[in-house]
């Protein structure tokens, strides 16, 4: 994957520097080098410039996205333009006989040719956005913010949860329906830390929130509140359905049988969960609630152990 | 004379680098963080540590402490940091840690070898009829970083406790702090039963739990343990911090006439060295003696019972009158009133 990343940048960036090459060397080829006092060099300094900002972008978007089609579709977009900025700048300093029927061709042609490739990739793009959406559903509602969102597990934190809860809230009280949150938390879970180390207590976690994600609706979101503690939050749900919903989910970590990255050891996982429903509450209070509910059932299970 | 030779100070290097500033730096570059940035400003380089005999001080501890936490940006730092610190590997003095035969024992171990297991936050243990106590003092002047401390070496006791006993203990905690925004980090890595602006930053647990004996535990290997850790003390050669002597001698002279240059006296220096010295560790002469009264006062109220008049008299105090005016400034409450808060 990573080799194949830095294989296709590296294509990209030397076609666009032969390119350029070539470029010059024509232009130096067939025409000749103005005087000194000929230059104009703000217009250098401009048309150079962009060229510049032109490969800051193409370098950041080789860098950060996964290669494939629509990012190759957007490099070569973003190829043309520095190529015509680049051959804008030439040309001022190169003059070419202005009886080659070619000569305005370097520096206009790519410029629509850049923005069809442009316009195919980001209609690419938006194919892939959706796609993504489809697959995001679960872990965001309404709206993205990445930087809320935690940098272990691949979903919201504690402050995305609080943000969604309010809006959840809301948007139940436009529409009378009940709020329901869930609390899912893993028990024993120091202990397969100290067994087995962090790096595979983080593996657990990761595992575990794929599960919990399989398990939830389309309409439900999955936070992770902090360490081995996640909520869900359920729309539209009343009290009798989350409870459900709530056991599925005690259910599904109980019988996943999770193997170590090592040894392949069988490690037994269990969850304890909790239900707090609202329509007239505020965020915070419900959330701690919520909790207050988890740490009475925690306390019973210490001491009824089944 | 005497009473500072035992007692480091912000600048005295003292902390093994490979114990708990390696466990810091484990974890963040565990997170794929670059370890240069990590100990940017702390003048170590990984070699330092890696040569098992590098000491650093207090403040480039703090300086390493707060680079990981802004590397990190994560509101669990300090909770991870402090679940890997007890019993740790620190040679003898962690040994102590694991051959104890009850929880009492290892916490009582705990506080008295805090310049080893604890350098920058200073544990104290009392108790009452039915629970120990164990209070947390700013042993070298951390500022907005004590509630980083706090919270990783309480959990570091807490989670170390869970362990010994192979259970989820009933651990209570008090924070001197206001709630922090990242509340359900402290649910979650300590317990529910959290208050914020306490007047002590205080875990508590009931005796009968910290005197259950553990199985499979070794009285020989215990006593060998204990004289290994003896020699890492007299190694280090430290057993306190500036801080930590001042307010033990505030302790044991509250009765008396306390003023500056008597302590400058006692401590073998001028009142213009004791001053600048308070300063180096963030604070000031009167800052720390009421906080030393305001304990005094709060251990007679809540754990001797005596009434207003008693505490009153003890601290020296001709009029009650002045002593509530005087309370209510070490803690903002009338004694009244802090009393009906049961702030134990």
């Amino acid at each position: 994957m990573m080799q194949k990343k830095i294989h296709s940048s590296m294509v990209i960036f030397s076609g666009l520097i032969l390119c350029a090459l070539i470029g010059l060397y024509v232009h130096l080829l067939v025409g000749e080098l103005k005087p000194w006092d000929m230059i104009d060099w703000l217009d250098i300094v401009a048309e150079g410039g962009t060229a510049i900002l032109a490969v800051f972008w193409l370098a950041l978007l080789l860098r950060s996205r996964p290669a494939g089609r629509v990012t190759f579709w957007l490099a070569l977009g973003v190829s043309c333009f520095v190529f015509s900025w680049w051959m804008d700048c030439i040309d001022e300093v190169i003059e070419i006989p202005s009886g080659a029927f070619w000569h305005n061709w370097p520096e206009n042609m790519p410029v629509p040719l850049g923005l069809l490739l442009l316009t195919i990739g980001i209609y690419h793009w938006h194919q892939e956005e959706r796609a993504i959406s489809a697959q995001m559903i679960k872990r965001e509602r309404v709206f993205r913010e990445h930087r809320l969102f935690d940098a272990l597990i691949p979903i919201g934190g504690a402050d995305y949860l609080r943000e969604q809860v309010k809006l959840a809230l809301k948007e139940a009280r436009m529409a009378a329906q009940p709020l329901a949150l869930v609390v899912i938390d893993i028990n024993d879970f120091s202990h397969i830390n100290h067994s087995f180390g962090d790096l595979e207590g983080d593996q657990v976690l990761q595992s575990i929130t794929q599960l919990l994600l399989l398990n939830l609706r389309s309409q439900d979101l999955l936070c992770r509140l902090a360490g081995d503690r996640f909520v869900a939050v359920l729309p539209n749900t009343n009290n009798h359905q989350a409870k459900i919903i709530a056991d599925e989910l005690e259910t599904a970590i109980a019988s996943l049988a999770y193997k170590t990255t090592r040894q392949g050891n069988r490690i037994q996982l269990s969850a304890s969960t909790a239900v707090e429903v609202g329509l007239q509450e505020e965020a915070n209070s419900m959330i701690k609630k919520l909790n207050m509910n988890l740490s009475l059932i925690k306390k019973h299970l210490i001491t009824s152990p089944i | 004379m005497t009473m500072l030779l035992n007692s480091y100070e912000r600048d005295t290097n003292l902390i093994a680098a490979h114990h708990q500033p390696a466990i810091m730096l484990d974890l963040a570059t565990s997170r794929d963080i670059d370890s240069r940035a990590l100990l940017r400003g702390t003048r170590l380089v990984l070699d330092d540590i890696l040569t098992g005999r590098k000491l650093i001080s207090p403040d480039r501890f703090l300086t390493l402490l707060a680079n990981c936490q802004k590397a990190l940006n994560a509101d669990d730092t300090s909770f991870l940091f402090g679940q890997r610190l007890f019993p740790g590997s620190y040679g003898a003095v962690s040994q102590v840690l694991t051959h104890s035969q009850t929880l009492h024992q290892a916490l009582i171990h705990i506080c008295h070898h805090h310049s080893l297991l604890s350098p920058l936050c200073t544990p104290r243990y009392f108790e009452n009829n039915d629970h120990l106590f164990i209070y947390w003092l700013d042993s070298c002047g951390a500022g907005a970083q004590f509630t980083f401390l706090l919270e990783a070496y309480m959990t570091a006791v807490a989670s170390m406790g869970n362990r010994m006993l192979d259970s989820k203990l009933p651990w209570r905690f008090n924070f001197t702090h206001a709630e922090p925004r990242y509340i359900e980090q402290y649910w979650v890595h300590l317990s529910d039963e959290v208050k914020f602006n306490q007047q002590l930053s205080m875990m508590s647990i009931p005796l009968d739990i910290t005197h259950q004996v553990r199985l499979k535990t070794s009285p020989i290997s215990l006593q060998l343990a204990l004289q290994g850790s003896k020699s890492q003390l007299t190694d280090i050669g430290w057993e306190a911090s500036f801080l930590d002597t001042l307010y033990d001698y505030f302790r044991e002279n509250i009765q008396q006439n306390i003023q500056l240059e008597t302590v400058a006296n006692a401590f073998g220096m001028s009142p213009a060295s004791l001053k600048r010295k308070l300063l180096k560790h963030n604070t000031h002469f009167q800052k720390q003696l009421d906080l030393a009264r305001k304990h005094v006062a709060l251990y007679l109220y809540q754990v001797k019972g005596y009434q207003h008049h008693e505490v009153a008299d003890y601290l020296r105090f001709n009029d009650i009158n002045n002593f509530r005016r005087a309370f209510k400034r070490w803690t903002g409450l009338p004694p009244g009133q802090l009393l009906q808060e049961n702030c134990f």
